[in-house]
């Protein structure tokens, strides 16, 4: 693991390097936030399934950004179209079979592989983004309720209770099968709109309708990821503020988004970070839960969900190929993201920190 | 068979060369570097020290409650059973160990409320401990002693109290119950760990009375841990002043506090403000507490000590009687 | 404790009113028609349109629509405009199969998880403990759907253990029985009968002791998948509760008490069950709420399920409702969480 923690310690310093550019003595003032990162990547380097799920989610992250250039069959091209014998074909693996796809055919006769990387491009957008949408909102929305407290507070738990009432799916359900036709006369309109979804989803524009309700689940699960979030926020917000600190911070005359950026957001953060690290695994079979149910994108697009739901119609006859290959692929990627999360909170738990710490300062020593 | 098991007329526990030490990430903690002490029916002995100097740890190995990466390592604690059989506690089968704890020899914690467990009360603490060590022990019976034992512990309303749970209890009546809970099988030995240093000021005197009334009243021997000098000046007939994971001065009360020899317990007393006199500056012992992964070799107090010669540096100093009972660990005293 | 129950009551009543609202006022922002949507094809004409419209009320304002809705569902009057029936009626017996499938899931979970989590406390940092910790990772890694097939491929189609249709139910000499049990106990008689909504706990009482093996055999591929789904993620909770359990400064004071080792282990449970009884019981809540997924591919006639087909097809009443019907669960079972919890803790009761 050598090789990982020098990678990421000349990130830190690079990145070091910039600010400094930008304001001169940062470094200086920032020493120890640079040794607390140097540690942190030590600890990580140091972390078996840190590692194996940081391999993981940069392959995954790899495929998903050149899956749809480097795919070598296009998804809006039905084979059957051709020869009905073309739909389920089942793997052909060498050496005893050649020339017919790796991993067989699905509903439409395309190339299971060549079409799960489209899927890969598409579930690996939705879960980042959800999480990158939902987790700010919640995250700002539960400091402003904790810190303020009284009204804001009520209405915030009044609104994350009503929220919450609802088991995730049903709730998500609900907005992603109304939104669409919304969303589709949006999309219809707008040309610049659609151009940049469809090559943010790797998908041709002609398909607005089927972006539209790629958008409707987005939005969902933004909707339903949000309030965890705030609870979560508010519930150490609450804590954290009565701590002498941040009383201080007030007396100095800071204003409140100061103290809640500066202050109070550094404090509480480390069980978020993890919890979002979860969440986009969580995040990943969400979506393809609902695509399973038939809300999200339906074909021509190659969603990894919703292939599989078509598949199970066949199954296990014809498709079981489908299910098992694609199966395994949303496993890989919810593995890779929670092994992460897993190293990520034993790095940032305070009862290994001291012993990680020693041994820092060991093989600092070490080296000289 | 098994090398002499003998106890002095009158004495309790006889503990030789006890060694503990913790297997770390950082390395071997030496904690317990050959402690000897012993106590006799009915007196109460005092362990001094400053935090970290093993006194905790040293208790805790008399009855093997050390667990991992703690190991007690040799050394024997010779126990005179109720029955008048001597036995070494570090070396009887599991099962009779459990028998003697909590019912020949108990402990009070340090820290009461999290000696207890929240979710029973203190009555059914003081029935277990009974319980755990009695053929058939009743409950009707076992509440009944527990009221007393509670009354005796000077809380009021025992009757209401018994039936309690933690959280409802003052820190002060927190600590009684431990004390009642640990009286409840009346043992021969009582190893109370910082009982007070929790409590206010106030109830400290309380506590510290109701100790020295009940070790009369049982007739136990009490090893009474403490940083606290006033305390040790209070309560204790003899005094072992630990350093460093070994006892360097031992004696009577009056022998350590009028006649303190080795330089660290000189400075401990000297460290104690005299609240009549007026001082301009508290006095302190430079230095801190060595390591105990890579003790120093010889002396441990020496690299601190203000009258080190060359000689404790290299070597560790015995214990040189003084006067009665009262022996020093220091080269300073060496008799040629 | 009376006081303590009244306060979460009352704090719950605008949450269930915050529901319905929300739900009803979502519904209202779609652009489409939904009773066309209700009516299928083959009945489509101006006259049943209007009808429909008008014994719904949707020429009224939107406030005046929802509180025909709510007034109607409070009295049980509600009808489902596309199945034609009364809403309670489909609802009771729907939810009474989720019930059931929510029991023997949760039988599953608690089967699979607390061993697992006893053992991988006691058996610390060996394999035992390294293969829960990867099975709590894969339980939550896999989407469940594609286990749900795999456990079909093994236990249906390559072994016929189970099968796929349809819910045992107990004679219909039991049904009406039951069903009459109302009128000739007064209290106890109305609980019965509201039990008898689910068809094993109808089978217990009639003694039809083999209807209740069939309903095993029949669901036990779902119980087994979400327990194993769930089972990894239950574990880890119990054996880091134990293990925090017993590092515990009463811990070492009971054994300086001489305590048993039985003894010991009996305070540390009790200790370590405080939050997994949490966990255990939100989990048994959203089971409660029914498992759409699992309804779908195992082709069971829950709530999960009516719910999402009303969704789909706009069918506002019984969206309204299964909402309702979610809310009351969901405020009944952190209920009965904080009761379990003020039970055991005694720290927690006010």
């Amino acid at each position: 693991m050598e090789f990982v923690y020098k990678a990421l310690k000349r990130l830190v310093w690079f990145y070091a390097g910039i600010r400094e550019k930008f304001s001169p003595g940062w470094i200086t003032k920032n020493s120890s936030r640079i040794r607390e990162w140097e540690l942190m990547a030590y600890a990580y380097s140091k972390s078996p399934i840190g590692v194996i799920g940081g391999i993981i989610v940069f392959i995954v992250f790899i495929l998903a950004v050149i899956g749809p250039i480097i795919t070598w069959e296009p998804y809006w091209e039905y084979k059957i179209v051709i020869n009905e014998s073309y739909r389920y074909m089942p793997p052909c693996l060498p050496p005893s079979c050649s020339g017919n796809p790796l991993l067989g055919t699905d509903e439409w006769g395309r190339d299971v592989l060549a079409m799960s990387l489209y899927g890969m491009r598409i579930s690996f957008v939705i879960s980042i983004v959800v999480v990158l949408l939902g987790a700010p909102l919640g995250i700002v929305l539960g400091l402003l309720a904790g810190y303020k407290g009284g009204v804001v507070d009520e209405v915030l738990m009044r609104v994350t209770d009503i929220f919450l009432a609802f088991p995730g799916l049903v709730l998500a359900i609900a907005f992603a099968s109304v939104l669409p036709q919304r969303l589709r006369g949006v999309l219809e309109a707008n040309s610049m709109l659609r151009s940049f979804f469809a090559s943010l989803f790797g998908l041709r524009g002609a398909e607005y309708g089927q972006i539209a309700a790629l958008l409707s689940i987005w939005f969902a699960m933004v909707i339903v990821w949000w309030p965890g979030y705030a609870r979560i926020v508010r519930g150490s917000t609450l804590s954290v503020k009565e701590m002498p600190f941040i009383e201080a911070a007030k007396l100095s005359g800071l204003s409140t988004w100061s103290i809640l950026f500066r202050h109070l957001l550094p404090n509480v953060i480390s069980p978020i970070l993890v919890m979002m690290t979860f969440d986009i695994a969580t995040a990943t079979l969400f979506a393809a839960a609902l695509s399973f149910l038939g809300l999200g994108p339906q074909e021509p697009v190659p969603e990894l969900g919703f292939m599989i739901s078509k598949a199970g119609q066949f199954f296990p006859e014809r498709s079981s190929h489908v299910v098992i290959y694609l199966g395994l692929l949303l496993l890989f990627i919810a593995i890779g993201w929670n092994l992460l999360g897993d190293a990520l909170r034993d790095i940032l738990d305070p009862r290994t920190r001291r012993a990680i710490e020693y041994r820092f300062e060991k093989e600092k020593k070490r080296r000289g | 068979m098994e090398s002499s098991l003998y106890l002095p007329e009158g004495e309790i526990l006889r503990v030789e060369d006890l060694v503990v030490k913790f297997y770390t990430y950082a390395g071997v903690v030496h904690a317990v570097s050959g402690v000897s002490f012993f106590v006799r029916n009915g007196e109460a002995i005092a362990l001094v020290g400053e935090t970290g100097c093993g006194k905790t740890v040293t208790t805790r190995a008399i009855t093997r409650l050390i667990e991992s990466p703690g190991r007690v390592e040799s050394g024997r604690a010779l126990f005179r059973r109720h029955s008048g059989e001597v036995i070494d506690l570090l070396s009887i089968d599991p099962e009779t160990l459990r028998e003697i704890r909590g019912k020949e020899i108990a402990y009070i914690f340090q820290d009461p409320t999290s000696a207890l467990d929240p979710l029973y009360t203190i009555g059914f603490h003081i029935h277990e401990t009974i319980a755990e060590h009695s053929k058939n022990a009743k409950k009707k019976y076992t509440f009944k002693k527990a009221v007393e034992l509670l009354r005796q512990a000077l809380i009021p309303n025992p009757e209401v109290r018994v039936k309690n749970y933690p959280h409802e209890m003052s820190g002060g009546m927190r600590q009684r119950s431990v004390i009642a809970i640990s009286l409840s099988n009346s043992p021969r030995l009582l190893i109370a760990d910082e009982p007070t240093t929790n409590l206010d000021v106030t109830i400290q005197a309380q506590i510290l009375d109701l100790l020295r009334s009940l070790q009369e009243q049982y007739k136990m021997g009490v090893i009474l841990i403490t940083h606290n000098l006033g305390i040790v000046a209070e309560v204790a007939n003899r005094v072992y002043v630990m350093y460093a994971g070994k006892i360097v001065e031992e004696g009577a009360t009056e022998q350590i506090f009028y006649n303190p020899q080795h330089p660290y317990t000189k400075l401990l007393l000297r460290a104690v403000p005299d609240p009549t006199k007026r001082v301009e500056k508290l006095e302190s012992i430079p230095g801190v507490v060595p390591s105990l992964i890579n003790p120093p070799t010889g002396c441990r107090f020496q690299p601190r000590c203000p009258f080190a010669i060359t000689k404790c540096a290299s070597e560790v100093p015995p214990m040189i009687p003084v006067e009665g009972g009262h022996r020093v660990s220091c080269w300073l005293f060496e008799k040629s | 404790m009376a006081s303590f129950l009244a306060r979460r009551l009352i704090t719950f009543i605008p949450t269930l009113v915050g529901v319905l609202l929300i739900t009803y006022l979502i519904a209202y922002a779609i652009p489409a028609d939904p009773v066309r949507a209700w009516v299928g094809e083959k009945l489509m004409n101006p006259q049943t349109l209007e009808q429909i419209r008008t014994k719904y009320k949707f020429n009224a304002p939107w406030y005046e629509q929802f509180a025909f809705l709510v007034q109607q569902l409070l009295t049980g009057q509600l009808d489902d405009p596309v199945r034609h029936r009364n809403v309670f009626t489909e609802i009771t017996s729907r939810f009474g199969v989720t019930v059931e499938v929510a029991i023997v899931g949760f039988l599953f979970l608690v089967a699979i998880g607390i061993p697992l989590g006893l053992l991988a406390a006691v058996f610390k940092d060996t394999p035992v403990d390294f293969a829960v910790r990867i099975m709590a990772l894969v339980g939550s890694s896999l989407p469940s759907f594609v286990l749900y097939y795999f456990l079909i491929l093994l236990l249906f189609v390559y072994t016929k253990t189970t099968y796929l249709a349809g819910i045992p139910e107990p004679t219909i000499a039991c049904r009406t029985t039951i069903s009459t049990l109302p009128l000739r106990i007064p209290f106890l008689g109305h609980l019965a009968s509201a039990l008898g909504n689910v068809p094993m706990f109808a089978a217990i009482m009639c003694r039809e002791f083999s209807v209740v093996a069939d309903t095993f055999k029949r669901l036990y591929l779902p119980g087994l998948a979400l327990g194993l789904l769930n089972g990894g993620f239950i574990a880890r909770i119990v054996r880091n509760s134990l293990l925090d359990a017993l590092s515990a400064e009463f811990i070492l004071y009971g054994k300086a008490r001489g305590l048993r080792r039985l003894s010991v282990w009996k305070h540390a449970l009790k200790n370590a069950m405080v939050p997994v009884i949490t966990v255990l019981g939100l989990n048994f809540g959203g089971l409660l709420s029914g498992a759409i997924i699992a309804e779908t591919v195992f082709n069971i006639p829950g709530i999960g399920r009516y719910m999402y087909e009303a969704i789909m097809r706009l069918n506002f009443p019984v969206i309204i409702a299964c909402t309702f019907l979610v809310a009351v669960i969901y405020i009944t079972v952190n209920l009965v969480v904080d009761i379990l919890y003020a039970i055991i803790d005694p720290r927690i009761r006010y």
